[in-house]
């Protein structure tokens, strides 16, 4: 029974520090094959392989120059800005009703508004394709961008009605008792405001879209399609070295949307 | 005219009722103040009158029109907010120029009227600042600036400088009373603080629990308190309970140990009835050695338990013989000195100053 005594303190320190490192362990684990593809992607044209053999842009310029991938890659971008501006006209007046708005309901019209985030994307995807089916719009752009607002919107809902609740609604009522009425108080007072939360909410709905795969996988058509849907399935008959770079590309893209969202927060 | 008239103006809250039945009008050119303690009702009136709420049964008319139904931004009322309700993301000129611009004045205009406004609350360096960079007094005389520059039918001010410091407040009740002077503005100025109602209104009216306790002129309130709930709150008082003697022009009541006590005439009682007798601390006199006290008809002798000195003014604490503490106020003079614990004090004081008060409810007018 005669254990040395430890401070308790220190035994405490310790396993904390054994539980941090475990856990930094798990991410690396977990994160680092998301990371070779990086230097991969900067191998040569006909293997993938790691560590690369030899050091080129070679599956860069097929990327870019050479490849049909470039024609998924600006319909990823099209539709990505298309959902995004979607989903911020209908989102942003969602959010200031659900903030400031007091009717009856309100509670249950929220959890509608926001329900697409809580139903799997599986099914939001299989109901997509049997609603556009039916108004025969599948495989069109339009329906993309359609189905990526429906997947967005309620994140826009969440981070305006977050900015929403910044926004000192004493503004709105000193607007309002100078004269202005509702419209223009929106769109003197409040939207101004409201700026930063909408620009941070776009960003994320935009990379929400540019990266979604499910949804686009059911509504598209094999020959024009997204770039992960067109990734996803170039995937399943041969691996083309591309992909590393493609990989590369879509990684970059969000870590600049990232640091835009980030700079932007600063200001 | 009456610019604001309230006529039996109602408002609950499911079983919580925030005004009773109020009656209420705020003549043009007055400075009129909404006095009480926190929960009594003072900002739901505002919001009434500026339409942010609906009344539950009653009528609202301002500038002669009945506004009941119209919507706040139509009602042509100014609002001066206690955290400024300044538009961060716009520089003081265009915050100035809100209500201009949403009157789609000529831009000529418009810098013409702020510029005035500007200097009028002597702040013309500031156009181009943003408001965070100025300071609270200094964002308060913007948003002051900002209901004058349209010259609504009336200002409203909830609790207006209760976020500034003691020094910077004196100087914006000051600056405010000045700004109503110079320009005539009919305003209605919400304030729990006292000391402010009294220093800045033509007319004080006392809410208590949603209904209009007592209103008229500052020291009307002050010297003519018509309730036991107005004495206390406004200023400090003695209050002793009190049998009645005899009503009259002049009354008699009796303390519980028989000392008799004369008073102003307290004809809603009748002899035998248990009231409160009410003397402000500055009417009771100490008297000092040698000096002739013929011209008080109430006297007193008790012991001396302290004296305050708070600034200005002198407190002395004296205890009757029944244990009934009176509080006498003096103006600081170096000759005057504190008592001596223990000594033994005689008080006087008018039968003028002493007024009878129902224990509760309070005298009709
Ligand atoms: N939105 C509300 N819901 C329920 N009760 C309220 C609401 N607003 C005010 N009250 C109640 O109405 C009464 C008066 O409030 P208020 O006008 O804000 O008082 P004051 O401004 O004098 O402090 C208080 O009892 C308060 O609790
Ligand atoms: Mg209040």
């Amino acid at each position: 029974m005669a254990a040395p005594e430890q401070p308790v303190g220190a035994r405490f320190a310790r396993s904390a520090m054994l539980l941090s490192a475990t856990a930094w362990f798990g991410y690396l684990f977990l994160l680092l094959p998301s990371f070779v593809v990086i230097p991969m992607s900067f191998g040569n044209a006909f293997e993938m392989v790691f560590p690369p053999r030899s050091l080129s842009t070679a599956l860069f310029h097929k990327f870019f120059f050479e490849s049909n991938w470039m024609s998924a890659t600006w319909m990823s971008f099209r539709v990505a800005v298309g959902a995004t501006a979607l989903a911020i006209v209908l989102g942003v007046p969602a959010a200031y009703s659900l903030a400031r708005g007091n009717y009856p309901g309100k509670k249950y019209v929220t959890m509608l508004l926001l329900s697409p985030i809580l139903v799997p994307i599986i099914v939001i995807a299989l109901g997509l394709y049997f609603h556009f089916a039916s108004l025969g719009i599948t495989g069109s752009e339009l329906a993309l961008i359609f189905g990526h607002a429906v997947y967005t919107t309620p994140f826009v809902i969440v981070t305006s009605m977050a900015g929403l609740r910044h926004v000192d609604q004493n503004l709105e009522t000193a607007a309002t008792i100078m004269g202005a009425g509702p419209l223009y108080t929106f769109f003197r007072v409040t939207l101004p405001l409201l700026k930063p939360a909408i620009f941070a909410g776009g960003l994320f709905a935009f990379l929400m879209s540019f990266d979604e795969v499910v949804i686009a996988y059911f509504i598209s058509k094999a020959g024009s399609t997204t770039l992960p849907v067109k990734m996803f399935s170039s995937i399943q008959w041969e691996i083309s070295p591309v992909l590393a770079a493609v990989s590369t590309f879509l990684t970059v893209i969000s870590l600049i949307v990232c640091l835009i969202g980030a700079f932007m927060q600063k200001k | 005219m009456a610019m604001v008239r309230l006529e039996k103006a109602s408002k609950h809250y499911g079983d919580v009722v925030a005004l009773r039945e109020v009656d209420l009008s705020v003549m043009e050119g007055e400075f009129v103040t909404l006095l009480g303690p926190s929960g009594s009702g003072k900002t739901t009136m505002l919001n009434l009158i500026a339409g942010m709420l609906a009344p539950t049964s009653g009528s609202i008319h301002i500038a002669g029109k009945d506004m009941t139904q119209v919507p706040p931004n139509k009602r042509g009322l100014g609002m001066v907010f206690q955290n400024y309700a300044l538009m961060p993301h716009m520089t003081i000129f265009e915050n100035i120029a809100f209500p201009l611009r949403v009157r789609k004045m000529a831009n000529d205009e418009i810098k013409k009227k702020v510029a005035a406004v500007l200097e009028l609350v002597h702040l013309p360096h500031v156009a181009g600042r943003k408001p965070r960079e100025l300071s609270g007094g200094q964002q308060q005389r913007i948003s002051l600036a900002r209901c004058i520059v349209y010259s609504p039918s009336i200002i409203l001010m909830d609790e207006p400088l209760g976020a500034l410091d003691k020094k910077l407040r004196e100087q914006m009740q000051l600056e405010l009373k000045r700004l109503h002077t110079e320009l005539k503005i009919t305003m209605l100025y919400v304030t729990h603080d006292q000391e402010e109602a009294l220093t800045m209104s033509d007319r004080i009216v006392l809410l208590n629990d949603g209904q209009i306790e007592q209103m008229g002129p500052p020291d009307e309130l002050y010297f003519k308190p018509r309730s036991v709930f107005a004495a206390d709150f406004l200023g400090d008082s003695n209050m002793w309970d009190v049998r009645v003697e005899s009503t009259g022009a002049q009354a008699t009541a009796m303390l519980p140990s028989g000392h008799k006590v004369l008073a102003g005439s307290g004809n809603f009682a009748k002899a035998g009835d248990k009231v409160k007798a009410m003397i402000r601390p500055e009417n009771i006199t100490v008297v000092r050695e040698g000096e002739d006290a013929g011209r008080f008809d109430n006297h007193a002798e008790g012991t001396a338990i302290d004296s305050i000195i708070l600034g200005g003014v002198i407190k002395h604490y004296v205890k009757l013989k029944d244990d009934v503490t009176i509080t006498a106020q003096e103006l600081t003079r170096s000759g005057r000195r504190a008592l001596t614990p223990g000594q033994m004090v005689r008080l006087a004081w008018r039968s003028d100053d002493t007024l009878l008060l129902p224990l509760s409810g309070k005298i009709a007018a």
